[in-house]
Parts: structure tokens; sequence; C-alpha cells
């Protein structure tokens, strides 16, 4: 009786008692797979090759990070508006998502420093009338629900109060209704811009200019109160800039100068 | 485990917006229903009528609607008709579906009342000098209505629901809508989900009792 008492609060000081106070880091690391949530509609971040093969530059990052720890990756296709409740409800680990870094939603998660940045632009169709981003006043538009131009594009045209505005549950259908001449403009950021025009996949898109928004942010994000883990990101991140990775998967995806990822005059 | 903490206060700022949207959601679902079941009527009555070119359009009608995904009808109401050049605004492309699905299985409904009705109804109005029209109208339409109400406030509940479908089409201001908007915002997904479905419940209870009083004053014998 007294030794099982002995053996067993020996345990839990030691080695078998620390599941308890595990983090999500210590998870990953002992279950040897780290999970992603990525947008597989959204190229050339996320997209489906021939093969139906997830690529793009976050399923590259999600494989360099998971390398990192020394685990193996796993992409968890995930639409825009799930990244929240699949990270939450622990399908993923991670969210290698384009997530643009709000004050609002960094009071439900935790976001790391960016990762990547966009700039956004007009993509209109041919004979929509629509020459620069002012000349959306009064027409329809529309955007994926909840991405960072979505919503500033839905409070631009509360502003102006002519047109309307319709949120779409994933980039493809933003195309398609682009295409269809249900919407006559949409504002996406300008790499996937770039992307959906060259593929030729939908007729008569063009490209009118940048839209006026600041520069997009986007932060990788885990769990808000998982410092341990939001902590290792941030330094992967830095290490994906000081090593030159960025750049070298910024010219696989993109082309060109990578985006700089840091703000003049402040910290973080 | 669950790594959450629910933030209600946060969440319950925005009950007035989705209380706006529930009344969309209840206008969609109103006005689904009222066409719905007009169509229904028609469709039902064409279904059993002898000549091909009544009951073949309405047997389709019928079989789609009912062996096909309302999901897929919305979509269809919204991208495929689009891809026809015909342009339905998710509004209308939500409206179009629902009562379209509304009608297809109301039809049946009514058809199986219909059916329940002994025929010698009919010849006992014809054979007082009613017009067969004005003995449709007049005896065999009530009752119709009265066999199939309880399914009918069943279908009613159900169009309430399938409102929330029309998020795919790109509404915004239905009481779902409004919920995905101020999801992706806040990402307060729990609570403002969980708030929407309390107010979809109550929306669908409210319907039900709605229409017991209405059946207690309309139908007594």
């Amino acid at each position: 009786m007294k030794t099982t008492i002995i053996l067993g609060s020996l345990l839990a000081a030691t080695g078998l008692g620390t599941s308890a106070s595990a983090d999500k880091l210590d998870d990953i690391m002992a279950s040897g797979t780290l999970r992603c949530a990525v947008v597989l509609d959204f190229p050339p971040m996320g997209s489906r090759d021939a093969d139906n093969n997830p690529i793009g530059f976050d399923v590259d990052y999600c494989n360099d990070l998971a390398a990192a720890l020394g685990v193996t990756a796993e992409i968890v296709e995930t639409p825009f508006p799930d990244r929240i409740p699949a990270l939450v409800s622990g399908r993923v680990d991670v969210g290698v998502a384009s997530t643009s870094d709000t004050l609002e939603r960094a009071k439900t998660v935790g976001f790391t420093i960016p990762y990547f940045a966009f700039t956004n632009v007009v993509l209109t169709r041919e004979g929509a009338g629509i020459e620069k981003f002012e000349d959306m006043s009064g027409k329809t538009v529309g955007s994926v629900s909840g991405t960072f131009e979505g919503i500033k594009l839905e409070e631009n045209i509360k502003e102006w109060g002519a047109g309307e505005f319709r949120p779409y549950q994933s980039q493809a259908d933003v195309f398609l209704a682009l295409s269809q001449g249900q919407i006559d403009a949409t504002v996406v950021t300008s790499t996937v811009a770039s992307a959906i025009v060259a593929s030729g996949q939908y007729e008569g898109l063009l490209i009118k200019g940048d839209a006026p928004y600041p520069v997009d942010y986007v932060g990788l994000i885990a769990l808000r109160q998982e410092y341990g883990m939001l902590n290792y990101l941030d330094l992967f991140i830095n290490q994906q800039v000081r090593s030159g990775r960025y750049q070298e998967l910024y010219d696989k995806w993109v082309g060109g100068a990578a985006p700089k990822l840091t703000i003049d005059n402040v910290y973080r | 485990m669950f790594n959450y903490t629910f933030q209600w206060r946060q969440a319950l700022q925005k009950l007035p917006l989705l209380l706006d949207g529930a009344l969309v959601t209840l206008q969609i679902a109103l006005l689904s229903m009222a066409m719905g079941i007009a169509f229904a009527v028609v469709l039902a009555v064409a279904r059993n009528a002898k000549s091909r070119w009544a009951s073949a359009p309405a047997s389709a009608w019928i079989e789609v609607s009912r062996n096909t995904p309302a999901l897929f009808q919305i979509y269809m109401a919204h991208f495929g008709l689009g891809s026809f050049g015909i342009y339905l605004s998710p509004y209308v492309a939500l409206l179009a579906g629902i009562t379209f699905n509304n009608a297809g299985y109301l039809a049946e409904t009514f058809r199986g009342a219909l059916r329940a009705i002994p025929g010698t109804q009919m010849r006992a109005a014809r054979s007082l000098g009613m017009t067969s029209i004005q003995a449709f109208r007049l005896i065999i339409m009530p009752q119709m209505f009265r066999i199939a109400f309880l399914p009918t406030t069943n279908q009613m509940v159900w169009a309430i629901l399938m409102t929330s479908l029309g998020v795919t089409v790109g509404m915004n201001s239905d009481l779902a809508g409004v919920t995905q908007d101020i999801n992706v915002r806040s990402f307060r997904t729990f609570e403002i989900f969980a708030i929407a479905a309390v107010i979809y419940y109550l929306i669908a209870k409210a319907v039900t009792l709605g229409a017991r009083l209405l059946a207690s004053r309309l139908f007594r014998y």
C-alpha cells in the first residue's frame, strides 16, 4: 500500500506527469505530426496541382516549419471562414493561412509577427466600365467573406452609400461570380490576381490598378494562450527571412523582390 | 480538450445585428412558403391530371426538388442560371431556391391530402350544381389544407432553416449571413453561432405555436 503511494507520487513528480503541463509545442513534437490549416483555393499561397496535391507558398511554409520541428507536416484544407473553428477545436495546430492580424481577431487568437504581406488590386471584367478603384462606387462588388480586403471593400460600399457588396464563401466562387457578370469587380491581393489572370481559367478578367488600402500584413495563427508555440513561430519566421528561404519561396511562387515584413518607426 | 474561453459580453453586443438578420430570415421563409403553397396546389392538381402535358412537367419539378439537396438548388439558382446570363441577386436566388424546394415537397403533401378526401364529395358538390372549379375551391381545397396543415407547418420550419444556405451564394443580410460576417471579423465563432442557433430555435418555435393557434381557429368543426 505504502509503496504504491510512494511509487505513484514519484511517477507523478517525474516524467510521466509531464503530460498535464505539456504545451502545444510538446504535443506536436511528441505526436510527430504538425497539422497546418491552409486555404487551398487561394493561389499562389495555396492551391492543388493536377494530381490534387496541395501546393503553394503556404504549403511549403508549413513543410519548412515541420522540418524545423523534426516532424511530418499534414496539410488540412481549411476555407477562410473556418480557420478559427479548426484551430480552437484542435483539428489543426497552426494556421498557415494568410490571416490578417487585426486587433479584433487578436482578442480571440494569437498572432505571430508577419510572415507575408499583401497589396491589393482591383480585379474586374472586360466591359464592366471600371478603370480605377473609385469606379466601383455604385457597382455590385464581391469578395471572400472574412478576408482583409473583403472587410475593407464592404466598408467602402457603406461609405459610398451606393452599390452592393456580396461576400462569398470561397475565392473560386468570387472569380466565378465575376466572370459570369454577377459582380462587376472585386478587390483581391495582387499575387492572387496575377495568378488567376495568368492561369487563363476565367476569360476577360483584368487588373485595374491598386486599391488604396494599407499593406495587409498576415501572420501565422495559434491558440492565444500557447506562448511557447507562438514564440517558436516568431523565431521561425525570423529565421526564414534571415536564411533567405523567404525570398526563395517568394521567387518560386510569386517572383520579384519579396515584400518587407517590418514597419518603420515601431517595434514588432 | 477545448482551448477556448467564452466571451459572451462581446458577442451579445452584436445581438441587434443578429435580430435584424432574423427578420430577413423570417421574411424569406414566409414569402417562400406563400409562393410555395401556391405553386404546390397547381403542381398537386397537375400531377394528378390525365393530360401528359400537365402531369409530366409537374412530375419533373417534384422529382428534382425532392431528390436533390436544397443547397444545390440554391447554388444553381445563382451560379447555374448565371452561366446562362440570367442574374439573380443572392436574395432572389435564395428565395427562388427555397420556393422551388417548398413547392415540390408541399405538392406531394397536398396530393396525399387530396387522396384522403373521398371522391364522392366531388360528385356530391357537382350534383348540387357547382362547377368543377367551384367544387374544388369551396369543398375540396379547404379539406385538403386541413389534412395537410401539420405537414405544412413542418415545411415552414424547414424553410426557415434552409435560409441559412444563402451564405453559399453571397447572402449577407439574413441571420446566417450576419452571423458569418460577425464571425469572420471577430473570430468569436462559438458564441456567435450559439446565439444564432438560439434565435433560429425561437423563430421556429414561434412559427409552430402560431400555426397551432391559427389551426385551432381555422379548422374548428
